[in-house]
């Protein structure tokens, strides 16, 4: 019955947003005796469409930047106007244009140099501070900014460079994945031509599942996220593969220590398309197996993408990733995991003012664990299904629209336990499949309220429903978590029985309204302030109660335990530009509360858990900062500095299951919480041969649990432990060089080359990856043992072109 | 078989972790708890009728003098059935002992102590443990495929939901390693438990078990609160690393009476025990 009352309810606010939307679509019959100009921007070298390329009439305020595309739209009042294309590193472009009717130009422009990895003497525009759009808190990184930067291992990683601007910090070392504004890992929606990335790290974050030479650009929401992403409250990385060359065929490729790449581009179908391959793999495995070692780590991926062009104004893509890690210990153990994702766009440009693009997109996550000495292998995986169709609509100068509607289906398969022989002492098990439905419609706008106001503003409904299929367990009192007053512990509910859910049915429907705003308003020519709100839902959880996560990890959908975790973030930001943009300067602070989000009871145990919620409670956190970048955009030096001061903390109520909850109820550090965090990089090109780079960072420890007792019990010194991330690690820095060497060559000569070497914390600092507490094994005294992955790595790359 | 899969997973890191040494760290002073150490094991075919109770406090994490003996507390236990009590006598260097006690299996029993003017106590049931099949040693298996592990097999009762603790000793090891079990994926089965040791490489000192060791070996039929109590503790005592569970306070089945917040550390547990031991060949 109330489930009924709830689905009207649903499509009530569904037709309602479905009406403002036809509305604002249905006023374009206002705007008169304007005239469009549209088209496409792309790299004159090899046909890349070119995301964020300008497109200008001089002497007017009215402009546009390309969309992920290439594409833009343009009205003006009829009359005769000069178009500029401009984009940073690129040669600018004029076209003379007579407005009388509606027009299409596409645009091929020039790279200044065309150089292999040229250090970019002038960023990118949108790495600049951008003054008029009221987007904030986004970063975006221009794939050639990311491969001047020093890396471990030899490796351009984009994960780790991201982390050197202000918001964003990893785990520690040897940790995967990526923490934003003091958001858990499982709170970054990470998107690879769309398709959702479960894990962005290769051998536990030393690598990033991110191949840069098939990455073209990448884009990260630190918060005002946009109404057409959803799902997960901290983040949206958005990266997006190369197309591929068009005009002619291309190899590029690196030789490293510890793995080797290769990417081949060319066109396709008479220049209709074009195709991007390109294959990762590390062989450190080979080396030890040749050196006899039985223990072995490796990793491989590949990225695939192909377009063609039916006509102007319909394309179609098709890309595609496959990465695995593979580890073995002996013969005994094996482990390995990775993503599949594929993705097959079509994009549709209805006309000079309307662009669309429809996505069916798939990907998945697993892990297996073969375990030979106990005859069995554990698997787990995610899988997902997503079909999107996003529409812009460049109304006028002063407004644009963005709608469009999405659903994804999951697959949860959160474990399942095969014995591999007869004689195997492991029953058979599988842990309950979970299915569930997200979907969401939304609509934003792009509007110029006045010459210096702008204001972005929008409105996204999700809706998900955990669908049935499964049975769920019933608890004595509704309780999964019961706090046992006596001892003062939290234990697991009584199973009283079970009510099985069929197919057709679903489990738990959750709807929600997440409105979207931010206004900029332009102070001068070189300074403006902006602000923002976004309330984001997140409907998936990952499941993980130690320090960092590991690959084990499993996902679990919202249901009658797990509710949706609901965030709400406000920011304000300032932004100037200096010494005629040579400089720029971003301020901004922020506060976000999280509502929902789960942590684990004492001794909470995950692995192979059917019934996750007798692990669980249900608390809030939140989060509040400040960051300042400082950037050098042009010169043959470059580079930015970064402080972030911040606060991440959560808190636990005991809840339905009673008792004051996890640390007495009080608010906690989450693991997450940086205190303090500068990064400095900087990059100086001495001659066309030659140039350096360097990354300084400095970050206060991460939040963790040490002891502050002992006793003595059966035999052993047992350490009792303090209140949860009431301690710290000791402070984490460590310095980066890098030197990057172009040998002499001909001009005609195709083949590009180039050495870098790369020295990865320089003065050696054994940065604490944990500190354990236990026994020394021979005089019985307690002591503190520091883990540190990396000492100095120098590493050595060539890496050519033709 | 949850272990293996959480050890496996631990193990794995390790193959990447580069680099260990021991550090100066200041660590937080919490309150000094009093520490009940109440094993009332009955070693199969034995009459069980002497008992210990150990009490002593809790120290600063990095204190190594070991004086912490609790002496001048009362302590029984009585049976929840018959009403019999057994007191435990106060031998003046913090434990307290008794030859009278009746164990009888599946029997709930409380515990009461009286110190320092607050009044301790715990309720447990005797857990009876099934026989040792077959003790033999191997190098296929364990964690390395070529050293020497020990093999203790036994048959899990399929009709209820079994625990058990395990604790090895080799002769000549400073500290036991204790590990603790359960039947949910293996219920009914017969169960081929092994123990190994492994290389320390820092300290290069090898260690691996190797023919003329001897290695005493306990196993308990113990409770699902008591095994839930040991999973943390264990998880907890080899030190805690990145892919381990955040630590926790971890708490026993003693509560102070008198004031709840001072609660005991340790544990009231009561089992049935086999006690043998293997010489490597």
């Amino acid at each position: 019955m109330t489930k009924k009352v709830t689905n009207s309810v649903w499509r009530l606010r569904f037709t309602a947003v479905l009406s403002v939307l036809l509305l604002l679509v249905s006023a374009r019959g206002l705007a008169q005796e304007n005239y469009t100009i549209s088209g496409k921007i792309s790299d004159k070298a090899d046909g890349e469409t070119l995301f964020g390329a300008s497109v200008f009439l001089e002497g007017t305020t009215i402009g546009v930047v390309t969309n992920e595309y290439g594409f833009y739209s343009i009205t003006a009042p009829e009359g005769e106007y000069r178009l500029l294309i401009s984009y940073m590193g690129y040669a600018e472009k004029y076209q003379e244009v007579i407005l009388d009717r509606n027009q299409k130009f596409n645009f091929e422009i020039s790279e200044l140099s065309t150089e292999l990895e040229e250090v970019v003497v002038t960023a990118d525009e949108p790495e600049r501070a951008i003054l008029r759009k009221p987007e904030m808190s986004v970063v975006k990184m221009n794939i050639a900014t990311v491969k001047q930067m020093p890396v471990v291992l030899g490796e351009v990683d984009i994960l780790k460079s991201l982390q050197m601007l202000p918001g964003v910090t990893n785990n520690g070392e040897g940790t995967g994945g990526f923490h934003v504004r003091g958001g858990a890992g499982d709170q970054n929606l990470v998107l690879l031509d769309e398709a959702i990335i479960y894990n962005t790290s290769h051998m536990f974050g030393f690598f990033s599942v991110f191949n840069a030479d098939a990455i073209k650009d990448v884009k990260l929401y630190k918060g005002g996220i946009p109404a057409r992403y959803g799902g997960r409250v901290s983040s949206v990385l958005d990266v997006r593969q190369k197309d591929g060359n068009s005009k002619q065929f291309a190899a590029t490729g690196g030789i490293g220590i510890i793995s080797s790449r290769l990417a081949l581009e060319g066109p396709l179908f008479k220049e209709k398309g074009s195709f991007l391959i390109a294959g990762r793999r590390s062989y450190a495995d080979l080396l030890l197996k040749a050196a006899g070692e039985d223990n072995s780590v490796s990793f491989y991926d590949l990225n695939l993408k192909t377009n063609y062009k039916i006509n102007a104004n319909n394309r179609l893509f098709l890309s595609g990733y496959f990465g695995r890690d593979a580890f073995e210990l002996g013969e005994n153990f094996t482990s390995s995991y990775g993503n599949s994702t594929g993705n097959l766009r079509w994009n549709h440009i209805f006309n000079a003012k309307l662009f669309s693009n429809l996505s069916a997109v798939y990907s998945k996550y697993d892990y297996d664990l073969g375990i030979t000495t106990a005859e069995f292998d554990w698997v787990s995986s995610i899988t997902n299904y997503n079909l999107k169709y996003d529409f812009k609509y460049y109304f006028s100068d002063k407004f644009k629209l963005d709608f469009g509607a999405s659903g994804i289906y999951y697959d949860f398969d959160p474990g399942e336990i095969r014995p591999t022989s007869e004689t195997s002492a492991v029953n058979p098990l599988k842990l309950d499949q979970k299915r569930a439905l997200e979907s969401g419609v939304y609509v934003n706008a792009e509007h110029k309220l006045t010459d210096k106001l702008t204001a972005q503003y929008g409105l996204r409904y999700s809706a998900f429903s955990r669908l049935g299929g499964q049975p769920m367990v019933d608890y004595t009192n509704n309780q999964p978590v019961v706090y046992n007053s006596e001892l003062g512990i939290y234990e697991r509910g009584t199973p009283v029985g079970e009510t099985n859910y069929e197919k057709g049915d679903a489990i738990e429907n959750f709807g929600n309204l997440e409105p979207r705003a931010s206004l900029a308003y332009t102070l001068n020519d070189n300074s403006s302030v902006k602000a923002g709100f976004s309330r984001v839902a997140q409907y998936i959880h990952l499941l993980s109660n130690t320090s960092s996560a590991t690959p084990l990890d499993v996902w679990a959908p919202s249901g009658q335990f797990i509710k949706p975790q609901l965030s709400n973030q406000y920011a304000l930001g300032y932004f100037r530009n200096f010494k005629d943009k040579a400089y720029s300067m971003e301020a901004e602070v922020y506060f976000k509360n999280t509502d929902n989000r789960i942590d684990y009871i004492d001794g909470s145990d995950l692995i192979g858990q059917n019934t996750i919620e007798t692990e669980i409670l249900t608390g809030e956190s939140r989060a509040y900062g400040l960051e300042l970048l400082l950037r050098k955009n042009e010169g043959d030096f470059t580079g930015w500095i970064a402080y972030t001061l911040s606060k991440s903390e959560q808190r636990t109520p005991g809840g339905t299951a009673g008792g004051l909850g996890i640390n007495n109820g009080e608010w906690y550090n989450t693991p997450y919480d940086r205190t303090h965090d500068i990064s400095i990089s900087g990059s100086y090109k001495l001659n066309e041969k030659l140039s350096f780079g360097a990354n300084l960072v400095f970050q206060t420890g991460r939040p963790v649990t040490y002891p502050n007792g002992q006793y003595e019990y059966e035999g052993i010194s047992v350490a009792s432990y303090a209140d949860r991330n009431s301690d710290r690690l000791p402070a984490y820095h460590r310095l980066d060089l890098s030197v990057n060497y172009k040998p002499n060559r001909k001009p005609q000569n195709r083949l590009k080359g180039e050495w870098v070497l790369g020295i990865y914390n320089a003065y050696n600092r054994k940065n604490a990856a944990s500190i354990s507490f236990g026994q020394n094994l021979e005089t019985g005294a307690n002591e503190a043992t520091r883990t540190a992955i990396f000492g100095i790595v120098p590493s050595l790359t060539y890496n050519f072109k033709f | 078989m949850r272990n293996y899969i959480k050890i496996t997973a631990l193990s794995l890191m390790a193959l990447l972790a580069s680099c260990t040494d021991v550090v100066d760290v200041d660590v937080q002073q919490g309150p000094t708890r009093l520490v009940i150490q109440a094993s009332l094991d009955w070693e199969k075919g034995t009459a069980g009728n002497e008992q210990l109770v150990k009490l002593s406090t809790s120290t600063e994490f990095f204190e190594t003098t070991n004086n912490t003996a609790v002496t001048g507390a009362s302590v029984s236990v009585t049976n929840d059935t018959s009403g019999a009590e057994f007191i435990f006598a106060d031998q003046n260097n913090g434990e307290y002992t008794t030859t009278e006690f009746v164990p009888v299996l599946n029997q709930s029993y409380t515990l009461n102590v009286v110190h320092d003017g607050a009044t301790y106590t715990a309720q447990e049931t005797l857990m009876p443990v099934t026989d040792i099949t077959d003790l033999y040693q191997d190098r296929e298996d364990g964690f390395d495929d070529e050293e020497l592990e020990l093999h203790v097999e036994f048959t899990d009762p399929a009709d209820e939901e079994n625990y058990y603790l395990f604790k090895f000793q080799r002769q000549g090891d400073l500290l036991p390693e204790l590990e603790v079990g359960d039947d949910e994926f293996v219920n009914g089965n017969e169960i081929d438990w092994w123990y190994e040791k492994e290389e320390n490489e820092d300290t290069d000192k090898i260690d691996v078990l190797k023919p003329g060791d001897v290695v005493a070996i306990e196993m308990y039929g113990i409770s699902e609160a008591y095994y839930d109590y040991m999973d943390i503790l264990i998880d907890q005592i080899g030190g805690v690393g990145i892919f381990s569970a955040t630590p926790v306070a971890v708490k026993g089945n003693c509560i102070n009476l008198t004031n709840p917040d001072n609660y005991a550390h340790g544990y009231f547990r009561l089992t049935e025990v086999n006690r043998t031991s293997y010489t490597f060949e």
